[in-house]
């Protein structure tokens, strides 16, 4: 036992060059791999879009059965804007946690800056109510808009998006196919920069105080 | 068909079983591998048809839980949709197998191993209190670490890998405390609480991370299709309890074990022996 336990700091520091050197190979990759600052040239995490897209004019009916208009109600407002439907199993949900988590984590000043439009592409499933209580789940600011498959479908174009499609599926179901992106208008109603599935938390919590501040000069 | 779960590749969660070749392929050629290195063995080693038998039971737990671990529904879950799964997964695989493996072997099994030099040697190196203690909680802390296990999960070798280093690590931190090779010294029973308890209190990096991150650490979890119920932080947190609390049972109830036989043994020893 002595023999062994007196061997051991030797045996410790033939053992110690190859960890550390491993340690530093993994420290170097984690910090290559801490987030995309500026990857985009812009200091964004988000895609900079290379002509901004300019705000559409639309009217649709939000949760309360009320007329909302786009341009004059996010007038002033960092505005993220999404095409989805709550049956969505995967982008949509994923996208407004993330969103909704990060909200909560800013100060009132920055969140109440910020609004976050939901358009649903499947009417005909998803009801005021069942939007609403889809949204709260997520952030009760959210707004939640209906319209005609038609009317959305070319408000999607209007913003450089494609249109949904109907997928059927096995049974009497069906899946609607979307664009993952979610646009980011700000003040001065342009959106700059665009958000692809996959985009985090940190990156929601980095870009968007700094797309509170922009001025896009 | 897969052979080795990875993460949810964007297909929300149901409860529809999935079979998984490779784990099944893998578990059987383990208790294979048992099964003959026992016929081999000399009758005289397994005489004892109790032992025998006791041996073979905690075998074939740790098989059960390793088994548990890779296959559906906890590997699935845990590799694609729960962080907190995904801990109960490393605890099966790396704290709880390992050693109801090592108990499943004979003495003589252990005896054998003076037949080869080399392994001998390799395992001195590894088996040593103080190394096992140290690459154990390297490989855990490495294993854990948010933009190492991402790329990791997405790929059946990559998951493969982890599990495989989980198995690994464990073997090699509980073979110090249970495999009785005749030829090697004894690990004191005084220090073998100590290495348990130590492990047992030990923070590593990975759980402060997941504790107290404000964002959710991984992306395998946080953009998974969600499960209704749970957030991707709140669920990480939980993991990180299960980690911490969950290692510090499994130490505990070893801690116990490792004291009774000391009383045990120090009953039985005559006065002015060993301990």
């Amino acid at each position: 036992m002595d023999t062994e336990f007196r061997s051991t700091p030797r045996r410790l520091r033939r053992i110690l060059p190859a960890t550390l050197t491993a340690c530093a190979c993994l420290l170097f990759h984690i910090s290559c791999s801490t987030g995309n600052d500026g990857a985009s040239g812009t200091g964004y995490r988000g895609w900079t879009m290379p002509r901004p897209q300019e705000k559409v004019d639309f009217t649709l009916t939000d949760t309360e059965g009320e007329p909302f208009d786009f341009r004059a109600r996010t007038e002033g407002y960092v505005t993220l804007i999404f095409f989805g439907y709550t049956y969505c199993p995967d982008v949509c949900p994923i996208h407004m946690a993330n969103i909704g988590a990060v909200l909560d984590d800013f100060r009132i000043e920055v969140r109440s800056q910020i609004k976050v439009v939901f358009v649903t592409t499947d009417p005909e499933r998803d009801t005021p109510e069942r939007l609403r209580l889809w949204l709260d789940n997520f952030d009760t600011s959210f707004i939640g808009l209906r319209g005609d498959r038609d009317e959305v479908n070319e408000i999607q174009v209007a913003l450089g998006l494609p249109a949904s499609v109907i997928e059927e599926t096995e049974g009497s179901g069906y899946l609607v196919g979307h664009s993952a992106r979610v646009l980011a208008f700000t003040k001065d109603n342009l959106a700059h920069v665009a958000y692809p599935f996959g985009t985090r938390q940190t990156d929601w919590a980095h870009d968007l105080p700094k797309l509170v501040d922009e001025r896009w000069e | 068909m897969r052979l080795w779960c990875t993460s949810s590749q964007g297909v929300a969660w149901d409860w529809t079983w999935q079979p998984y070749i490779g784990v099944w392929v893998f578990i059987i050629l383990i208790a294979v591998a048992y099964w003959l290195h026992l016929r081999r063995l000399e009758p005289s080693a397994l005489k004892d048809c109790a032992q025998r038998r006791s041996r073979i039971v905690f075998f074939a737990l740790g098989l059960f839980s390793l088994w548990l671990a890779l296959d559906w529904p906890i590997a699935p879950l845990g590799m694609g949709y729960l962080a907190s799964v995904h801990m109960v997964q490393y605890m099966l695989i790396a704290l709880v197998a390992p050693p109801l493996f090592l108990l499943g072997f004979p003495a003589s099994s252990y005896e054998k191993l003076n037949d080869r030099p080399r392994t001998v040697a390799t395992l001195r190196n590894t088996a040593q209190p103080l190394v096992a203690f140290f690459i154990f909680n390297v490989i855990i802390t490495v294993t854990h670490w948010p933009s190492l296990v991402d790329p990791f999960m997405s790929s059946q070798v990559g998951a493969f890998a982890l599990d495989m280093a989980w198995l690994v690590a464990g073997l090699v931190f509980w073979w110090p405390l249970i495999a009785p090779v005749p030829a090697w010294p004894r690990f004191l029973p005084m220090f073998k609480l100590a290495y348990l308890g130590l492990n047992g209190i030990i923070i590593r990096p990975p759980f402060f991370i997941l504790l107290f991150s404000r964002f959710p650490a991984y992306a395998t979890y946080e953009l998974a299709p969600p499960i209704p119920g749970t957030s991707a932080l709140s669920d990480q947190q939980l993991a990180a309890g299960i980690m911490k609390l969950g290692t510090a049972l499994v130490m505990v109830v070893a801690m116990v074990i490792v004291f009774g036989e000391w009383v045990r043994s120090s009953k039985k020893a005559p006065a002015g022996s060993a301990y």
